[in-house]
């Protein structure tokens, strides 16, 4: 009963299919952990929403409508809190699943095995979409049952599909990261700061429009920022960037294609580096 | 070709920082690996036997793909090393890391159904295989608690446990008996014999020489990255040739140590400390005829005897003879 020499599609999708399910029996084993996700963005919208209230008042509506182009700024605030648990759970749980594994001896078990470790990576994204997609649907749900807006107000479906297109450059991005956890061996301190960078830039209490256009550029190069404006464009009809939504679609899938091949050959030559030199284990 | 393993020259050197205090380092190269080759055949038990940081398990993660060597060539189950990764993965079972290498929070069953999936076992496959091992090692009783709650030993069996899952032609292990106790170590023996009796070739690497010499049909003594002798344990012993082996125990002092290595007929004196008293021991020519003035050297220069056993050689002495050291000093390769 020797392994399979040369796997098949559908043995290589049962290994990755068998990496996601350890990720939900690890996590099973701590239930606060996710409870506490679904109240964090709600947490987090709140703080800005609140603000906007003590400063605007009344007229905060109209004061918001005005700027950027919707009224609904509870509903504004949680998606873009939302879709950034979206994000921010991609980078942690990528930048973490390597890190975790080299401390504690598991990564050279799993480079053991013939599963490739773009296979696992396939799992541990898996993982992580079911993780983050739950959280955030949940505390979006949650969070417009609190401040009383309708979630499902626009286009729903439209919404969805720009997140499912977003997923795929979102994880493309962070296995480039992941390959520069490996590279330096830091996990929590690059997340730190890669979360403030990421929250900046996608926008997830303003429009990008109100950024310097120096900055802006650079939000409209990292995928996310077409991601959240395209959610609240199709929920709240702000406006997409190319003025039709299926524009901003291609875009995203421009994104889906180059992204996840960049980051693959960037996180395969940082593998081969650390095989060459001190080898996966070392810590 | 022929062997089950075959390594042709094979060189593995990294570069490492070494500290010098808060933030100043400087960087170190390290030749972990100078220029090895050997051939395992089918079927046999191979031991690698040298002390910690001899080159063993670099010499391991190199065959099983973990690293990537600097220079000469391998083939591992008939597979190239850099070639054929995969297959080379694929076809061997592998015990690295002992219990670090295991899933904590999982069950036992749970971590071997994972690595079965790893392998590409079917899931019934896995199931059963994992079901089948748990009988074989006698890990019923806690196949089904989480890791984190096993002890040091049973983390062992476990991570023993997990190199069987694939069923593979070759077995490495890297020194499976660590942290086992007696009757613990004594069963996981017996199974590796069953195994290789089974058809299963082995690859053991211990740094305890009476467990290299009671499992291993062939043993290559490894020490800074070389392999210095390559031979069967008795054909290992024979190469001392007339050769014997005195081990004195008592307080003896490097002053005394070194006189005897300059007695004529001394071809090495290593001091070692074991169980809180010295022990040196001697290779020489003739003992029956060293003894005498063996004894006036030690005393001449204040030694306390408390045992004086001109004994059979040992693994051990053959190390200490190419050497100058005992197993018991790790090796700091330079």
């Amino acid at each position: 009963m020797t392994a399979t020499i040369r796997p098949s599609f559908r043995q290589k999708l049962s290994a990755a299919l068998a990496e996601t399910w350890l990720r939900l029996l690890n996590i099973s084993r701590y239930p606060g952990q996710l409870a506490l996700e679904i109240i964090i963005p709600i947490v987090f919208a709140a703080m800005p929403m609140l603000l906007g209230r003590a400063t605007a008042g009344a007229n905060a509506a109209a004061n918001f409508q005005a700027n950027t182009g919707t009224s609904n700024y509870v509903a504004f605030l949680l998606i873009g809190s939302n879709t950034f648990t979206i994000v921010s759970s991609a980078f942690w749980h990528i930048a973490y699943w390597l890190r975790f594994e080299q401390e504690t001896g598991t990564l050279e078990s799993i480079y053991l095995t013939p599963t490739t470790s773009m296979t696992l990576a396939g799992g541990v994204a898996l993982y992580s979409v079911v993780r983050g997609l739950t959280s955030a649907l949940l505390a979006y749900i949650l969070g417009c049952l609190i401040f009383r807006v309708d979630p499902f107000a626009g286009d729903v479906l439209l919404a969805l599909l720009f997140i499912l297109i977003g997923l795929i450059p979102l994880y493309g991005v962070a296995f480039l990261f992941g390959a520069l956890v490996l590279k330096v061996k830091e996990s929590n301190a690059l997340v730190g700061l890669m979360q403030w960078v990421v929250s900046f830039l996608m926008g997830i209490f303003y429009p990008v429009a109100v950024l310097p256009p120096l900055v802006r550029l650079l939000a409209l190069l990292f995928p996310p920022t077409w991601m959240v404006n395209g959610v609240r464009s199709a929920l709240l009809g702000m406006g997409f960037f190319f003025g039709k939504w299926y524009l901003d679609i291609a875009v995203l899938m421009a994104f889906a294609l180059s992204v996840p091949l960049l980051s693959f050959w960037a996180f395969n030559r940082v593998e081969q580096g650390v095989k060459r030199n001190e080898g996966m284990g070392e810590f | 070709m022929q062997g089950q393993v075959r390594i042709d020259n094979l060189s593995k050197t990294y570069h490492t920082r070494q500290r010098k205090g808060l933030f100043k380092s400087e960087e170190k190269r390290v030749e972990a690996l100078k220029g090895v080759s050997l051939e395992i055949k089918p079927g046999e038990v191979f031991g690698l036997l040298g002390p910690n940081g001899a080159g063993k398990t670099t010499l391991i993660k190199c065959l099983t793909t973990l690293l990537l060597p600097t220079g000469g060539e391998a083939w591992v189950n008939g597979y190239h090393l850099t070639r054929e990764a995969n297959q080379i993965r694929a076809s061997v079972g592998c015990m690295l890391m002992g219990e670090r290498g295991l899933y904590w929070k999982l069950t036992g069953s749970e971590n071997l159904i994972f690595f079965g999936a790893l392998y590409h076992l079917s899931p019934s496959a896995r199931r059963r295989r994992a079901a089948e091992i748990v009988e074989r090692l006698n890990l019923g009783d806690i196949a089904d608690r989480s890791v984190e709650t096993y002890s040091s030993g049973q983390k062992m069996k476990l991570a023993f446990a997990k190199a069987l899952i694939n069923d593979a032609p070759l077995l490495i292990l890297d020194e499976p008996t660590n942290t086992l106790d007696l009757p613990s170590a004594r069963e996981l023996r017996a199974v590796v014999r069953e195994l290789n009796a089974s058809g299963k070739t082995v690859i053991y690497t211990t740094h305890i020489m009476a467990e290299a010499e009671t499992m291993c049909d062939r043993v290559a003594i490894v020490d800074r990255g070389e392999v210095l002798a390559l031979g069967t344990a008795a054909e290992l012993k024979a190469s001392l040739g007339r050769e014997e082996v005195i081990h004195i125990e008592g307080v003896i002092s490097a002053q005394a140590g070194e006189a005897v290595q300059r007695l004529a007929g001394v071809s090495r004196a290593v001091r070692a400390a074991v169980d809180g008293h010295t022990q040196l021991t001697v290779v020489a020519q003739d003992q029956r005829a060293l003894l005498p003035r063996l004894i006036e050297t030690l005393t001449a220069h204040d030694a306390v005897l408390q045992k004086i056993v001109p004994e059979e050689v040992t693994l051990e002495d053959v190390f200490i003879a190419r050497t100058g050291r005992t197993l018991a000093d790790d090796t700091w390769v330079k």
